[in-house]
């Protein structure tokens, strides 16, 4: 019966974190441009995985496993960002017409100046 | 039916889903109008791949491809890092003051063809 | 001879200069077969009806690169799904391919003394083979260096322009504080575990190729995140050289005399030990560390030829630079 419980303990929480991937994708078709599909890919890349490889740990029980799948979380959990930082400065030094897409936040440099 | 076949079945429907997904991203990745999209694509493969080699370990009870799924993340994230110093260019109608951190002129092939006259 | 062999090496003089054609200095119409070239390309596209000819058949036939792109990525995944299909299942028998590997499953931790199978075929029955293997790498890396390097033979321009195209050819990623931060925090785990898969090839899946690749990649990212010149602190072209040579001498020492004596060689001296440990499996542990230095070494020096085309900065780099700026002095 214990087993039972935890099969389905594991089922719902995998469940909810194939759905997270689903929205993701959903999301990146949705989406129309980079910056905004950056938000979808995001959930995928924390909520998903955090959620699959949790299910997981349960399913494998306190073994030397569940601290490499922790140790797959922290460091999924330190690269995604770095990458989707890296993915989104490409975007505003490359892309042309950046100016329809994002409102610019800084104005002249001389008039901070001389605001300042 | 007992709980190991049921963890089978759980398992082989995830992975079919992430399959599906995998094929999905491929398809954004080749119609993504920017260079971005497509590396953002590759990347989420390679969140969905990492996913599916987890799932593959409990699945066969290997623990040692969990170290093959963070051998992947890492070259994952050295993918993304490698294509953006590859891809980041200032604009040409950048001003002065846009961003801190880009480089002043660093186009390789404007001093190359100087060096060539 | 001596002497020409001695500067040879320091790479004063290049004794086969003269027998390559160098296509710069003896082809003094080159600026005016450009020049021409370009002319000819004008003149083409101000022609109106070329111009949109040009670009319907260059229209029709991206139509047909997308289709047939998307019919051979079909077509390749079709072909791969149904080679796995193919295969044994897990713990299967396969009819195909069971008298060796029998051999190798019965006898193999007694006779190399290494738990994981694999790590005891590539490198104890097939050593020969992984000693190819390594060499191949070093080939093409080798390769990589001829095309790549950029040298005093090769370089175009001065000290200054030089200095800026070797770091900054790519967008320097090392500025940033995110990627710092997070190197600083990720780095010694990867490195640190790159070296534990090195060291348990035997007892575990990894070995000298995979463990070499993660310290690599470890290495790829040092150099990214802190900048090349932090990088060329402890790695240059010399020790670069100097590690590739010594692994792949002890290699070919341990190992390459089977191609001689045939059969399995001489008697090892050093000892089995007990399956499992980490001092296990003869000379697997060695082999594998040589192996990870060459696969090692090979992965960041791609990714420094690609970057910027040198590993390190040379050594005597200081001095042809001054020679470099008096000669342009002269002639200006």
């Amino acid at each position: 019966m214990g087993e039972w419980i935890r099969f389905w303990i594991v089922a719902v929480i995998l469940t909810a974190g194939i759905l997270c991937f689903v929205l993701e994708t959903v999301g990146i078709f949705r989406f129309g441009y980079v910056l905004n599909r950056m938000h979808a890919a995001g959930i995928g890349d924390t909520m998903g995985l955090l959620l699959i490889v949790l299910s997981l740990m349960i399913a494998s029980g306190w073994s030397f496993d569940t601290g490499k799948l922790l140790l797959l979380i922290i460091f999924m959990w330190l690269t995604s960002p770095t990458s989707t930082h890296f993915l989104s400065m490409v975007e505003i030094n490359t892309n042309p017409d950046i100016g329809s897409h994002v409102r610019k936040m800084r104005t002249d440099p001389d008039q901070d100046r001389g605001s300042v | 039916m007992s709980v190991e076949t049921a963890y089978q079945y759980l398992y082989l429907g995830a992975l079919i889903v992430l399959g599906i997904l995998m094929g999905c991203m491929l398809i954004r990745s080749i119609i993504g109008p920017r260079i971005t999209d497509r590396i953002l694509c590759i990347n989420m493969i390679g969140t969905l791949v990492i996913c599916t080699i987890a799932i593959l370990s409990r699945r066969q009870e290997e623990g040692y491809l969990v170290d093959i799924s963070l051998i992947y993340a890492m070259i994952s994230l050295l993918t993304v890092l490698i294509l953006t110093s590859v891809y980041n260019r200032k604009r040409p109608d950048q001003d002065a003051g846009g961003t801190a951190s880009a480089p002043d002129g660093a186009q390789p092939g404007s001093s190359e063809e100087e060096s060539h006259g | 001879m001596k002497e020409t062999f001695r500067s040879w090496i320091n790479g004063e003089t290049d004794p086969i200069e003269e027998l390559l054609d160098s296509w710069e200095e003896s082809d003094p119409d080159r600026e005016e077969r450009k020049s021409l070239s370009k002319e000819r390309i004008r003149t083409f596209m101000e022609q109106p009806g070329e111009l949109s000819a040009v670009r319907q058949i260059r229209n029709r036939y991206t139509r047909i690169y997308y289709i047939v792109a998307v019919l051979s990525c079909i077509f390749l995944s079709v072909v791969l799904l149904y080679t796995v299909s193919l295969m044994p299942g897990l713990g299967k028998v396969n009819p195909r391919a069971t008298e060796v590997s029998d051999r190798y499953i019965e006898k193999g931790v007694e006779e190399t003394g290494a738990v994981n199978a694999v790590a005891g075929m590539i490198l104890d029955y097939r050593a020969f083979d992984t000693l190819g293997e390594s060499h191949v790498l070093f080939t093409a890396l080798i390769c990589v260096m001829i095309l790549l390097r950029i040298d005093r033979k090769n370089q175009r321009t001065g000290y200054e322009d030089y200095y800026t195209i070797r770091n900054d050819i790519y967008y320097d990623l090392s500025g940033d504080p995110i990627l710092r931060t997070m190197g600083r925090a990720l780095l010694p785990c990867i490195l640190i575990y790159g070296i534990y898969i090195l060291l348990n090839g035997q007892n575990s899946p990894g070995g000298g190729f995979s463990g070499g690749a993660v310290i690599g990649a470890g290495l790829i990212l040092f150099s990214a995140a802190f900048g090349m010149k932090a990088a060329d602190r402890f790695l240059n072209m010399k020790t670069c050289s100097v590690i590739t040579f010594v692994s792949l001498a002890f290699y070919s020492f341990a190992k390459g005399y089977v191609f001689f004596i045939g059969a399995n060689g001489l008697e090892n001296p050093i000892p089995k030990g007990t399956p499992g440990a980490i001092f296990s499996g003869g000379m697997i542990l060695p082999l594998d560390i040589a192996v990870g230095c060459v696969v090692s070494i090979t992965m960041f020096g791609f990714y420094s030829l690609f970057r910027r085309g040198s590993i390190g900065m040379d050594v005597n780099y200081d001095s042809f630079s001054k020679k470099e700026r008096k000669a342009g002095g002269e002639e200006t």
